[in-house]
């Protein structure tokens, strides 16, 4: 409800300014999957279908006065059967040549590619790297400052951003309040190497189904379930990446740590790498992507303090749980893109996951996209 | 094969007629900053948005297909068009630029020059007038 007052304030303030000039722009990705026989891989199956991946979006833009400039992004969603929502709305005030500051909805700068994650002309892959990309929330109501300059041929912007969470997840809600994201980046020539902190002081899932699992398996101990739960808890994420690219090819990675101390949740370790080559309009690439949370099972402290006969039973309970969770696997794609004209990019790749864990999820994948921007 | 081969040469001639098309980074000629290849690079990719003078920079483009933005993209911005616009996706869509204007003709950026001193643009080698000034970017 929020957004929407936001939303309609900025188009109101848009048309009511009579120094705004408008602008519109736009981008679709229309993506096709199928995955062999009866896998099913980021909500692909043997069936094709051309939603899952696809989406329309326009972006409306106007300066407010000299300094101030107001955004809105609209995005309808094929997997959320393309109904229109106000994806961002923020203003920017332009502080200076190299600082400014923007209030409202926006997106996380958590990755290398957060910002234009929904633009797929942006990137050579259909979709960016999955075990690294696919996280519970994108988008952050609050504040954010941004600064960039330059020195000699380094150039560096940092980035602070403050605010709240709140994402609908596996059937219920993950909010996160006081959330501190910090990013530095720097390029020099050919290469750019990135950093990324966050803090989420008060991560909250309201799960019912998983929630309700960690009150049966902690079996009556308030201690751990207090623990288990994911209530009120501190979230911290890292993450670095690095890229050198001379428009001829190119090869870059991300490494994130997702890490949430005091709860079922375990430390998750991801990372991918990806290189290309770009001959004229074609850019052929391929990307490797790892996904680890393999770490010892945790409520372990807690457990040992039970009566001895419920020690084993609950440590069953408890491990159970958590292994559904658990996770290590391999990713490998082979991209091609096709720079058809200036504004339309044709891609065409496959995908082969592996778990190491559950051979059920190993999964095939084979997707066709048309991006576009206006 | 003589076909593939005949099709290779009309490709590889209109490949060469593109090339041929060589860029001039042109300003009003009362514009007296000092403008090297590396701010016409920062201009043009919008990290920039001053001359040495401290005036405000304009900058314009010719059309995605034409020869002349493909050779100045090229040997000036160090990438082919279609990075470009794949850059400026990535700011645009993030709020964090705007594009260059295009206009349609060496004619139309001549015209807009004469009249605004802060534009800054590129222009056929041969359609250069004595409207504009011409930055050596040595």
């Amino acid at each position: 409800m929020k957004k929407a007052y936001l939303a309609s304030a900025i188009l109101i303030g848009l048309s009511s300014s009579a120094h705004a000039e408008i602008r519109i722009n736009g981008f679709a990705n229309l993506v096709a999957g199928v995955t062999s026989s009866d896998d099913s891989l980021y909500e692909f199956d043997e069936d094709i279908n051309f939603a899952t991946g696809s989406l329309f979006a326009l972006q409306v833009s106007g300066d407010i006065n000299e300094d101030i400039t107001a955004t809105a992004q609209l995005i309808a969603r094929g997997n959320d059967d393309f109904q229109v929502d106000f994806e961002w709305a923020y203003f920017t005030y332009a502080a200076s040549d190299d600082l400014s500051v923007s209030v409202g909805r926006f997106r996380s700068p958590l990755f290398r590619y957060s910002s234009s994650l929904d633009v797929g002309y942006s990137y050579h892959w259909i979709a960016p790297p999955q075990v690294v990309y696919d996280v519970v929330f994108n988008n952050i109501d609050g504040l954010r400052l941004d600064y960039s300059n330059y020195a000699g041929d380094f150039e560096y912007s940092l980035q602070a951003v403050f605010g709240n969470f709140e994402a609908p997840d596996g059937g219920g809600v993950v909010t996160g309040d006081n959330t501190l994201i910090l990013t530095g980046e720097v390029s020099y020539e050919s290469f750019k190497a990135r950093a990324v902190y966050g803090v989420a002081d008060k991560i909250d899932f309201d799960l019912p189904a998983l929630n309700a699992a960690i009150t049966q398996v902690s079996a009556g101990s308030e201690a751990l379930e207090n623990f288990l739960l994911a209530e009120d808890d501190k979230a911290e994420f890292i993450g670095v990446g690095l890229e050198y690219d001379n428009f001829k090819y190119f090869i870059s990675g991300e490494y994130t740590i997702t890490k949430l101390e005091e709860s079922f949740f375990s430390t998750e370790d991801a990372y991918y790498i990806t290189g290309g080559v770009r001959l004229g309009k074609w850019t052929p690439s391929v990307t490797y992507e790892n996904f680890d949370n393999m770490n010892p099972f945790k409520g372990g402290e807690f457990i040992s303090q039970l009566p001895p006969p419920f020690i084993a039973p609950v440590t069953g309970g408890v491990n159970a749980l958590q292994s559904t969770f658990r996770n290590d696997t391999t990713t490998y794609t082979a991209t091609i893109r096709y720079d058809l004209k200036a504004n339309i990019a044709l891609k065409g790749d496959v995908s082969r996951f592996d778990s190491d864990v559950r051979d059920i999820e190993d999964a095939t994948l084979y997707r066709f996209a048309v991006n576009y921007v206006f | 094969m003589m076909k593939l081969l005949g099709y290779t040469l009309l490709l590889t001639a209109i490949f060469c007629s593109q090339a041929f098309a060589k860029s001039v980074v042109v300003v009003h000629p009362d514009n007296t900053a000092s403008i090297s290849a590396k701010d016409v690079q920062r201009i043009f990719l919008g990290k920039e948005k001053k001359f040495s003078t401290g005036d405000e920079t304009i900058p314009v483009n010719l059309p995605a297909d034409n020869a002349t933005r493909t050779n100045f993209d090229d040997a000036v911005l160090g990438r082919s068009t279609a990075q470009v616009a794949a850059y400026w996706a990535k700011l645009v869509f993030t709020g964090k630029g705007i594009p260059p204007k295009e206009l349609n003709s060496d004619a139309d950026v001549i015209n807009l020059i004469k009249s605004n001193k802060s534009v800054i643009g590129y222009i056929d080698e041969s359609a250069v007038t004595g409207d504009v000034k011409v930055v050596s970017l040595n």
